[in-house]
């Protein structure tokens, strides 16, 4: 699903003496199918940001156009059900929101909500578990019964159950170990391929958001700074810093690696196996 | 959405009032509940109005914020006043309509009433606005330190209440993220019939409940961690002082007293 943001401005608590700006003229488009990596400091906005995109705040100014729904400041109040199914968010910590006797129940609670029949829904939640990589028999356990990061996985296939056309993760690994890290941001991956989703993945970590995302926006103080592809967002590495961010580790190494050999090699390598790769290359090249 | 609510209603502001020691105002507040009911004329419902309209204009609180602490119980006056007027049946007859008379002691014994609802609700009010929160359950501590003596855990309660006051704010921050997960879920908190909004706050409790009991052990394990042992001779950081404005307060507030006695009929 296209999304288009348009001059979004929001503004926490309008009317009060305690009245802030969070958001300020931000315009953002996001084609159909990519997979953008929202990055910026704590309080850039990112979080205000991705809760417009499926009206669960509402814009002080500006406009969101959500495929056919739009969300404008002042608009009429309409049903946000349609909207809330076709774009899931995995909030931060999202085994907090677990609250079902059985994991099957936890996971039907989305589906039922947007009125999948119960058969479906069970249908449905066998399903998604096991995309989550967790075995049918924790359907009928109690979430509470489980580890951490089993929670996390059965909130994550909650969200997944609703069958979103636009995934929307809010720091969906904060606070995993670096192998739950992984396999999560690659389950992530997978389905964004598979089911052609549109994915926002907010996250700190430029690491994740060079691995995988199409194109990458940074948020500084509620504006959006840098909107682009990855490679031209490591070219500015002033900018980010500015910013408080910096580039990824792979592409300070190639940039100390031009600053020292005096080649030039393009800052595309990402991950460590394409820097190791490339770097092969270039020394090939010399050693002939 | 609940960033629009705000915890105990303090007025930070630099007033006399403000300045006073908790305790003093705690006394105070308590001692004004009684003598308002020591006033049953004009001169010493007028003597209460002036103390108390003095009180306010130290307090530097606007007017306005004392008006929206009243407004709840506005109706509870209006109430009264109108079941005074037309129950009370003293003095001349003012108004005649068949079985449905006002009397002049109805109408006077309704605006008694009212004001001293008023007067009660104002000066309360006035305590919390110009205290925060810690000051009160700091000075109540003090206040109810005696009642140890017959084992009332009152070190305890006061902690209980502070750290309550403490989680309020996190509370609230939390119900917001979860109903936020929830509605992104498809769970509608605000319409429907009645039963189903009820149904639909478990989703919400639930997971509110669960980081509550967390918290709390997780809070628990930190103060011993940290050697909490209960208030034995504990010290504090902000520690309260009497100074002599709380002396002159509560000389004041007898002699109002004493006048009160003398000026009723």
């Amino acid at each position: 699903m296209e999304i288009s943001i348009k001059q979004l401005e929001h503004r926490y608590m309008q009317g009060t003496p305690f009245e802030r700006r969070a958001l300020h003229d931000v315009n953002l488009q996001i084609p159909d199918e990519t997979f953008l990596a929202l990055i910026g400091h704590t309080g850039s906005g990112k979080s205000t940001l991705i809760q417009h995109l499926n009206g669960l705040l509402k814009p002080s100014a500006g406009s969101i156009k959500m495929g056919n729904t739009i969300l404008e400041a002042g608009g009429k109040k309409q049903d946000l059900k349609p909207l809330r199914k076709k774009a899931g968010i995995v909030f931060q910590y999202p085994e907090h929101q677990l609250f079902e006797e059985t994991v099957e129940k936890d996971i039907m609670f989305g589906p039922r909500n947007f009125g999948m029949s119960e058969e479906e829904a069970k249908r449905t939640a066998s399903n998604v578990i096991e995309m989550v990589g967790l075995p049918q028999t924790v359907l009928s356990k109690s979430p509470f019964d489980l580890s951490g990061g089993q929670m996390r996985r059965v909130a994550i296939a909650g969200v997944l159950a609703m069958n979103p056309e636009v995934l929307i993760l809010d720091e969906p690994t904060a606070g995993l170990d670096p192998s739950g890290r992984v396999e999560i941001m690659e389950l992530f991956y997978e389905l964004h391929q598979k089911n052609k989703l549109t994915t926002v993945l907010v996250t700190h970590s430029m690491e994740d958001a060079s691995k995988y995302a199409d194109e990458i926006a940074v948020m500084h103080k509620g504006e959006l700074y840098l909107h682009g592809k990855p490679n031209e967002i490591f070219n500015e590495r002033k900018a980010l810093q500015e910013a408080g961010l910096d580039v990824p580790e792979t592409v300070q190494f190639l940039l100390k690696w031009n600053e020292k050999s005096g080649q030039d090699l393009s800052l595309s390598a990402f991950t460590i196996e394409e820097l190791a790769k490339s770097l092969g290359q270039a020394l090939k090249k010399r050693g002939s | 959405m609940l960033q629009n609510v705000i915890i105990g209603q303090y007025y930070p502001a630099s007033s006399p009032l403000h300045r006073m020691d908790s305790r003093s105002k705690l006394i105070a507040a308590f001692f004004y509940l009684f003598i308002v009911f020591l006033a049953n004329n004009w001169i010493t419902y007028g003597l209460l109005i002036a103390f108390t309209a003095v009180t306010i204009s130290a307090s530097k609180v606007p007017l306005r914020y004392l008006y929206k602490g009243l407004k709840p119980i506005l109706i509870l006056v209006v109430f009264t006043m109108l079941l005074h007027i037309f129950l009370t049946k003293e003095g001349d007859v003012l108004y005649k309509a068949g079985w449905f008379e006002i009397y002049e002691g109805g109408i006077i014994q309704g605006i008694f009433i009212a004001m001293r609802l008023l007067l009660l609700v104002l000066m309360t009010s006035l305590l919390t606005l110009t205290t925060t929160p810690i000051d009160i359950t700091d000075g109540l501590e003090h206040l109810l330190g005696p009642l140890k003596k017959w084992k009332l855990p009152v070190h305890e309660f006061a902690l209980m209440m502070s750290i309550s006051l403490r989680f309020i704010p996190t509370l609230l921050q939390e119900t917001e993220k979860i109903m936020k997960a929830q509605m992104a879920r498809g769970a509608d908190f605000t319409s429907g019939p009645i039963k189903e909004r009820a149904k639909a706050f478990v989703p919400l409790l639930v997971p509110l409940f669960v980081s509550s009991f967390k918290r709390a052990e997780e809070l628990a394990l930190a103060m011993e961690a940290r050697g909490y042992r209960g208030g034995e001779g504990r010290t504090r950081l902000r520690a309260l002082q009497w100074h002599s404005r709380d002396t002159f307060a509560l000389v004041l507030l007898i002699s109002l007293t004493l006048s009160l006695f003398l000026l009723r009929s």
